[in-house]
């Protein structure tokens, strides 16, 4: 990267960000083996997934067939399920953006190895998030009503509504956070090209990688070009994400009309994000034995940031409900100090308050941090209660509104949850594809970064 | 520095960016100038040893950024508030705010696609052939490898100068790359 990032050295106590790595040749052949050679019990796995795409096909197809009165939503909760998981799934996705452009441009060194996989699950999980508006929309196949089109019906998309602003969001954000990525990919698919053990494979990697052929001026252009899609796609998870607190914090909605709500979702976001990256990393490097290029470095910092996210999440709270008293509209006071802890969904509610606010206190300690078992539990809680979290905020306030005459308690149909299961298997399913068939750690990072701990070291 | 990476010349294979780039040096003093590197990663210090200017790719960035932030308020404005108005509770037709959001994503989409299509076109990208490619054992500059080119205009009569010097400044290999067939 820079003067500055290989001037600071680490701090001794800290693990190394890369250990062992005898040389260049060695790193790169031992990053791309998974993917000349896969790797065992990948079919089985990716079959199992298969098994979740193919639910999700039978409830989307029988959603769209019969309409979306097979969901579980209905007036007051007109948003439910369709919602909660496009918030999660987004929300997840922002992590990605946030380790690969956000961090990148701290001279965080730490991201280089867990970038591509951050970044391939922002995808994944963009293109779940994509679904469940779309299927929502009712006959998803007019969705291009919403775009500015000269349509034949003389009328225009409305502007002042969150619907557009969510469209274009996610647009953007999916069509950003892909070319970022490709273009961090570049140097990796040639490698892959250059050292690919058959000429099919050869042929395949040499068509994506472009022509890529790293000559001085190629760097040149590409470390700035780099740099400005980090600062470019960096401002993508606020705006992103504060978009879709807005379709909430527009409505009047009491437990939904709040200016607290786009820095929350955003901090919200990030925290679940975070968990779903240890969640697959994880597993990943016990998979390829990648112990030495994510090392538990790795994993206490980003326990960390599941800590100041966690805290985030924890004030959020509590001002969120000083604020419904404070302010002194009833019905505003009425939802968060009664219905959402007392109501229909208290044991839920009471859930979400333990999973964000206790599990991340474990991170306190350097032990837990290091921890593969309570990394992986404390994600998985934190990352459900994320879930729960979005329930709450959406079924719990609309489904006891201003009239208590149209109370109405809401629960999912197996549609619901076969879509959100489905959805799941889609995510691993495509994830599986990715880390068979794309370098997953950033080979041209890592090896840059060894380059400049050598370098230091010899100093 | 208008001229792109040397088609042609003499190449040469160095162990270490540290070699690479006392090469370049080497080559400088001898008075080469028509040179380019091929490394499997950035090397720090090849761009000033090269003459780089700063790439350009941030004003296209920029001036695309602008056309999508003007494109989207404009077409908002025009939809919204002269074309097809429609009175939502007494709001004004022109809602500047509300536009807000569309407009940024908007910039922000304009602006990364403008700098990918610039590193395309700077970097010749999907030109999947490059006369260097030809070369046996270049494989190595995507691996551990770094490789620096001469170009032809440099060498001309001077090539066994060029191999000399490229061999004193520790070169573990120097191939000439041929100038491709004008077909």
């Amino acid at each position: 990267m820079s003067e500055a990032s290989a001037a600071r050295a680490l701090p001794d106590a800290a693990p190394p960000v890369l250990r062992g790595a005898s040389d260049d040749r060695a790193l790169t052949d031992q990053l791309l083996r998974p993917v000349f050679e896969g790797a065992p019990g990948w079919r089985v796995l990716l079959a199992l997934s298969g098994a979740g795409v193919l639910l999700l096909l039978v409830a989307t197809t029988y959603t769209v067939a019969v309409g979306i009165g097979a969901w579980g939503n209905n007036i007051p909760a007109a948003w439910a399920f369709g919602i909660i998981n496009f918030v999660w799934w987004i929300g997840i996705g922002h992590a990605g953006t946030f380790i690969s452009a956000f961090l990148l441009l701290l001279q965080q060194r730490w991201r280089a190895s867990v970038n591509r996989v951050a970044e391939a699950m922002t995808l994944f999980a963009v293109i779940n998030a994509g679904l469940f508006p779309l299927l929502h929309l009712g006959r998803p196949w007019f969705f291009y009503w919403l775009a500015p089109y000269p349509a034949t019906m003389q009328v225009w998309p409305q502007f002042r509504s969150a619907l557009p602003w969510d469209m274009v969001a996610v647009l953007t954000y999916f069509t950003v956070s892909l070319l970022f990525w490709y273009v961090g990919l570049l140097p990796d698919l040639a490698a892959a090209r250059d050292r690919a053990p058959t000429p099919r494979k050869r042929r395949a990697y040499g068509v994506f990688a472009l022509g890529w052929k790293g000559s001085g001026r190629d760097w040149s252009h590409y470390r700035v070009a780099y740099g400005l899609l980090a600062g470019l796609a960096t401002p993508l998870v606020i705006s992103v994400h504060s978009i879709v607190s807005m379709d909430f914090a527009i409505a009047q909605l009491p437990g939904w009309h709040s200016t607290i709500f786009p820095p929350y979702f955003v901090a919200g976001a990030i925290y679940s994000g975070f968990a779903m990256v240890l969640l697959l990393v994880i597993p990943l490097r016990a998979w390829f034995r990648l112990h030495d290029v994510i090392t538990e470095r790795h994993l206490d910092a980003m326990a960390k940031v599941l800590l100041v996210t966690g805290w985030i999440m924890l004030y959020s709270y509590v001002v969120e409900a000083f604020l419904a008293w404070y302010g002194g509209n009833a019905f505003e006071r009425y939802t968060l100090l009664v219905g959402l802890p007392l109501g229909p969904y208290a044991v839920l509610y009471w859930a979400m308050i333990a999973c964000n606010c206790l599990t991340p206190q474990l991170f306190w300690f350097r032990r837990m941090r290091r921890s593969i078992p309570a990394l992986l539990l404390g994600s998985l809680l934190i990352v459900t209660g994320m879930w729960l979290e979005r329930f709450v905020i959406i079924v719990g306030s609309l489904s006891r509104d201003f009239l208590p005459s149209s109370w109405h308690v809401y629960a999912p149909t197996w549609v619901d949850l076969s879509i959100l299961a489905g959805t799941l298997g889609l995510f691993a399913f495509l994830f599986l594809l990715f880390i068979r068939f794309v370098p997953f750690v950033p080979v041209s990072e890592v090896k840059e970064l060894r380059h400049e701990l050598a370098r230091e070291g010899s100093r | 520095m208008t001229a792109g990476t040397p088609r042609a010349g003499v190449l040469a294979e160095f162990g270490t960016p540290e070699e690479m780039l006392a090469a370049l040096d080497g080559l400088r003093g001898a008075g080469f100038s028509r040179l380019d590197t091929f490394t499997p990663y950035p090397v720090e210090g090849v761009e000033e040893r090269l003459g780089l200017r700063r790439s350009s790719i941030p004003r296209w960035a920029f001036a695309a950024g602008l056309a999508g932030a003007a494109l989207a308020f404009l077409v908002q404005w025009w939809t919204n508030a002269v074309d097809y108005p429609i009175n939502v509770g007494g709001r004004p037709l022109f809602s500047g705010p509300a536009w807000i959001p569309i407009t940024f994503e908007t910039t922000v989409l304009c602006a990364a696609l403008a700098t990918c299509f610039a590193l395309g076109l700077k970097t010749r990208l999907t030109a999947l052939w490059h006369p260097v490619f030809e070369v046996p054992g270049f494989e190595s500059a995507q691996v551990d490898r770094f490789w620096v080119i001469v170009g032809t205009e440099d060498v001309g009569r001077r090539r066994d100068a060029a191999v000399a010097e490229l061999r004193r400044l520790g070169a573990r290999r120097v191939v000439a790359v041929e100038e491709e067939d004008e077909a």
